[in-house]
């Protein structure tokens, strides 16, 4: 037992504090964010204990305590894993929280129930790092039900909005198709290796994974937003801006390609199953870039971003680099979430404004923000030497290099090109040019709990890559060399993303379509997807559910095979055979004859 | 096993001679204490089962049944109050006597050794049902409610007596725990079938198996509170019970016998969701989502692995205490709003906080959140039913899906959006009805510590 377990274990009670707490009077207090954010704050900071001599000395634990039952020969224990992966992503998961729970006492001041708020907001972040620790399959499903859960609680937040309720619900459903690949994948498991132990099934060999990977990848299509299942993510800016920032930027999303890259070692051998993930991804990294190109909505367009650069990162791991798309989820989240934090700091400047056509010009006013917001741009961009650069464009060369799928690189290429275009297009209507907001809003961005928060992760922005990348040992061997043209291709295509974004939007200002041509309709109707899948299907199966299953055979044909027509027999059947008519006359008259005759014949025998 | 069936009988007079405003708090409490007394049949020291007379036993499969059992009375009495709180006081103490006769033959039935015993008993729980459903529910329904009720499991259960007779006949007994080291497999025979048949259906009209469902969500919606209660709780998992003790009788037979039942659960599982999907009225909700809970119970009993036994006894008690409480919930929503359709109560959240917490999480426990009971019952199904045959797993995740779709879908409907006018000057919630959840909510997390109780025998 040394610092290490210990430290760890610490951070991860001191995170459920706040929640005990709930159950006393310190709930009803004014300070109780504060004392949430404050916990989380010591969390990040005594998990770099941990963390530092990860990173010094190599060190991985498990830790397996409480034991929760045997079944026959299967061994459920509460344990941890503290490994490459949940080492690296605790601290930065911890970090990006601090600062969005700070950025929330700002954003969510008003908010009357903003106890609850961060109350939901710890939890979530608990279940989370529930998932990231789990070392068996049970533990972390917990982790990846809470999350969905708490992510309907928080999305729904404004529950009397029947929006914010739809889009809570629409989030469980995706999640929900994706957990059935989840449980698919741990009757799989149990089945066949008879362990969820994430040990003992990496040890385990078997001939055909291929049914649980596909399982997985189901899972992780749901939860992280990928091709077939990402409507939810853009619809989930219902939620509150903080919510936003946390859940669908650095830690519930990436919660899908953190189950690949916990499972990679059964994937790295699977050819089939890593063709799947990167024809995935690299179809929802360019679906969602073109679908971000023409929103209004800037929570809309970052949402889309993330979705996209979530693709990007499933390429990734379709090309067998899982530990460079572990890298770019550690990096993505502190721009991602700065990003979201920007936009919810215009939004509110702007009393609750979320088109980016009635902004502009706030470089003026809020200089801190446009700062951060264009920083953050460029870090998503994969500008060289922010944050972005260290793990993006390490994922464009080894893409270029990799000699699978050439229209999936192609693909990716295209889409990245495109985050140029939109974080340009972004930054040219927001920021930039004449303002076009209301002129009687009184701006002020001068918070401290606003600009603290924004500028921890600002700093997070500009270095974090470096000293990640430069401080964790490399685990798969990064191209060393290539031809001079792949290695500029991914400047070069960001460079003439952001050169075209410019010239067509400095053209929207003089000429205007007279109507909007079909590539135009394609995206900004989102590729027609929620149009077909969220009126067709749910029409078809509650068409179906209403008129087959409740009406046609609960209550005509079960109804009418069994008792009614039981009954409807019997009463024909005794109308029929029956002679009881009600004619009491005749009766009487038959008992009369009948009496009489008895008489007669007994007398007559007597 | 008399020192529990002793002091329910003792309930009876208990609640004929009470003062008149001590009659519910007197019957609850004793009812608790009762409850506290079948705690101990949880602990079963051996694999062997706890024989407390030639007549009774208890082992690792009834002992949480039982536990349920004695659990629900007390919070049927609860929960009923505001509902009689009308009715003269004669009623009132006929009410409770026939609550506290059900729970009597109830403890009797999961705890009779013998099978014929077992049947009276079966049999014996209907009239106070009966009873409960048509005189004591609040519209002109209930009496074909009622009579849906009965005949339906009468018609299913009287092969069985038949089928008793025979298995009497030719084994000389018929105590459980004799029979099963007796038992022969029997051969596949025309006969042999219809004995299957006979002996299956009874449990399979009670659980109900879909397409004999019909009875369940009238006597549901149709039953006062207390009837919905233990009709989801308990007297479903009579079904559950028989099935599980009768199949060890009717071997090999069902290895065969099982696919067209399997086949019908499997797909009126996704039938009677989907229903749930449309349903406006919430008391049939939560009864049609009970048929599709146990219709997987009714899966996992015929694949008979020890998984899917585990997964079926966690499953029933698990459900047994979710719709349970969603039965509650919605009867609070209906002492309030007076109506059992779902629009008309919605916003409650905004009035009712504490109440939309109870929803909240007997939402969640019934679309078996991990790790409560409800998802270690349904996973062990899932698990079992997917070593059976791989493709089942797509019904079953379809089945999970539209289970958290319509769960949430209740959630929603009744507790988020903007309250209507209708509702401002409704009655806050009570503290009574705040315990009456608590009750409920507590033994399904306390359970989600150690299921090991309630999985039944493990093998």
């Amino acid at each position: 037992m040394n610092m290490f377990s210990s430290c760890m274990i610490t951070a991860l009670v001191i995170l459920t504090l706040p929640i005990i707490m709930s159950s006393t009077k310190l709930y009803k207090n004014k300070l109780y964010p504060y004392y949430v954010k404050t916990a989380t704050s010591y969390a990040f900071m005594i998990s770099m204990i941990p963390t530092m001599m990860f990173i010094y000395s190599g060190q991985e634990m498990i830790i397996s305590n409480w034991h929760w039952m045997t079944i026959q020969t299967t061994k459920l224990s509460m344990s941890f894993k503290l490994d490459y992966f949940s080492m690296i992503f605790v601290p930065v998961a911890l970090f990006v929280t601090w600062s969005i729970m700070e950025f929330s006492m700002w954003y969510m001041h008003s908010d009357p129930y903003i106890n609850r708020f961060f109350k939901y907001l710890l939890l979530f972040l608990i279940t989370m790092m529930v998932l990231v620790t789990a070392n068996n399959m049970f533990q972390l499903f917990i982790g990846w039900e809470g999350v969905g859960i708490m992510s309907f609680l928080l999305i729904g937040w404004w529950y009397g909005r029947t929006d914010a309720n739809t889009a809570a619900l629409q989030a469980v459903l995706y999640n929900r198709i994706g957990d059935v690949g989840f449980i698919m994948a741990m009757a799989w498991f149990q089945l066949n290796l008879n362990t969820w132990d994430l040990q003992q099934i990496f040890i385990t060999t078997n001939d055909n994974f291929n049914l649980p990977l596909l399982g997985l990848l189901l899972a992780a299509t749901g939860k992280s937003a990928q091709f077939g299942l990402h409507p939810w993510l853009p619809s989930a800016m219902e939620g509150p801006t903080p919510v936003s920032a946390l859940l669908h930027s650095s830690t519930m999303v990436v919660a899908g390609v953190f189950l690949l890259i916990r499972f990679h070692p059964l994937m790295e051998h699977n050819q089939t199953i890593q063709t799947l993930t990167l024809c995935l991804g690299a179809i929802t990294t360019l679906l969602t870039a073109i679908c971000a190109l023409t929103q209004n909505d800037i929570k809309k367009i970052v949402a889309f971003s993330t979705s996209s650069q979530l693709g990007l990162m499933m390429v990734t791991i379709g090309i067998n680099q899982p530990y460079l798309a572990f890298l770019h989820i550690c990096t993505h989240a502190f721009f991602k979430a700065m990003l979201f934090m920007c936009s919810g700091s215009i939004i509110h400047s702007l009393n609750d404004e979320q088109d980016i056509r009635k902004m502009g010009g706030l470089f003026k006013v809020l200089p801190f923000t446009t700062t951060s917001l264009i920083i953050g741009s460029l870090a998503l961009t994969g500008m060289p030497f922010l944050t972005g650069f260290y793990s993006k464009d390490l994922i464009i060369e080894s893409a270029n290099t990799s000699n699978t799928n050439a229209w999936a690189l192609l693909i990716t290429l295209v889409a990245t090109s495109l985050t140029a275009a939109y974080s340009t297009r972004i930054m040219f209507f927001a920021l930039l040019g004449q303002p076009r907001f209301s002129p009687m809003i009184l701006i002020n961005e001068n918070n401290p709990l606003l600009i603290n928060s924004i500028k921890r992760l600002l700093i997070g922005s500009v270095f974090a890559g470096y000293i990640i990348s430069h401080s964790i040992t490399p685990t798969t061997i990064p191209q060393m060399t290539m031809p001079h043209y792949l290695k500029m291709t991914a400047l070069a295509v960001t460079i003439l993303g952001f050169i075209l974004a410019l010239e067509l939007n400095l053209t929207t200002q003089g000429l205007k379509f007279n109507y909007p041509s079909n590539y135009f309709k394609f995206s900004s109707l989102l590729g027609y997807y929620p149009t077909i899948m969220h009126r067709l299907t749910p029409k078809t199966s509650l068409t179906i559910s209403q008129k087959s299953a409740s009406m046609l055979l609960d209550s005509i044909w079960l109804e009418n095979i069994l008792p009614k027509s039981i009954s409807y027999f019997q009463m024909k059947s005794s109308t029929l055979i029956s002679n009881q008519k009600g004619l009491i006359k005749l009766y009487f008259l038959s008992f009369m004859l009948t009496m009489i005759l008895s008489l007669l014949i007994l007398n007559y025998h007597g | 096993m008399l020192k529990i069936i002793i002091p329910t009988i003792m309930l009876i007079p208990l609640t004929w001679m009470s003062k008149p405003n001590m009659i519910w708090i007197n019957t609850t409490t004793y009812g608790l204490l009762i409850s506290l007394i079948s705690l101990f049949y949880l602990n079963q020291p051996n694999d062997n089962t706890l024989n407390s007379s030639l007549m009774f036993f208890s082992d690792s499969l009834s002992a949480p049944l039982l536990a349920l059992t004695t659990w629900l009375l007390p919070l049927m009495l609860m929960a009923s109050q505001h509902h009689l709180s009308k009715e003269p006081l004669t009623r009132k103490k006929l009410y409770i006597s026939m609550l506290i006769l059900l729970q009597l033959f109830l403890i009797m039935t999961f705890t009779a050794s013998e099978l014929i015993f077992f049947y009276i008993l079966f049999e014996a729980t209907l009239i106070p049902t009966l009873i409960i459903i048509t005189r004591w529910g609040s519209q002109t329904e209930r009496l074909n409610a009622g009579l849906y009720f009965l005949f339906y499991t009468l018609m299913g259960s009287l092969p069985l007596l038949v089928a008793l007779l025979y298995i009497h006949n030719f084994m000389g007994s018929l105590n459980f725990l004799m029979i099963q080291y007796w038992i022969q497999p029997l051969p596949n025979s025309w006969s042999n079938i219809f004995l299957w048949l006979a002996c299956m259906m009874a449990f399979m009209v009670k659980m109900p198996l879909y397409g004999l469902h019909l009875w369940l969500p009238k006597a549901h919606v149709e039953a006062p509170i207390a009837g919905s209660m233990v009709l989801a709780a308990v007297l479903l998992k009579l079904g559950g019970y028989g099935m599980m003790r009768i199949t060890t009788l009717l071997n090999p037979l069902t290895n065969f016998m099982a696919y067209p039942f399997m086949m019908l659960s499997l797909w009126g599982m996704i039938m009677t969701s989907s229903i749930c999907l449309r349903q406006t009225d919430l008391k049939s909700l939560i009864a049609y989502s009970s048929v599709s809970h146990m219709a997987l119970v009714i899966v996992a009993v015929l694949i008979q692995t020890p998984w899917s036994y585990m997964g079926a006894t966690a499953l029933m008690i698990a459900h047994g205490l979710t719709s349970s409480m969603l039965f509650c919930l919605a009867n609070s929503n209906y002492e309030r709003i007076h109506s059992r359709t779902m629009i008309l109560a919605r916003g409650l959240q905004t009035l009712l906080p504490l109440m939309a917490a109870w929803w909240l999480l007997a939402s969640l426990t019934n679309l078996a959140l991990p790790p409560t009971i409800n998802l270690i019952g349904e996973l062990f199904v899932v698990m079992s039913s997917f070593s059976w045959s791989n493709i089942t797993i797509i019904l079953m995740g379809i089945n999970i899906i539209i289970t958290a779709l319509y769960s949430l879908y209740m959630l929603i409907t009744t507790q988020r959006g903007k309250y209507s006018h209708h509702i401002k000057n409704i009655k806050p919630s009570f503290t009574r009805e705040n315990a009456l959840m608590t009750l409920h909510l507590l033994p399904l997390l306390l359970l989600s510590l150690n299921p090991k109780i309630i999985l039944g025998p493990i093998y």
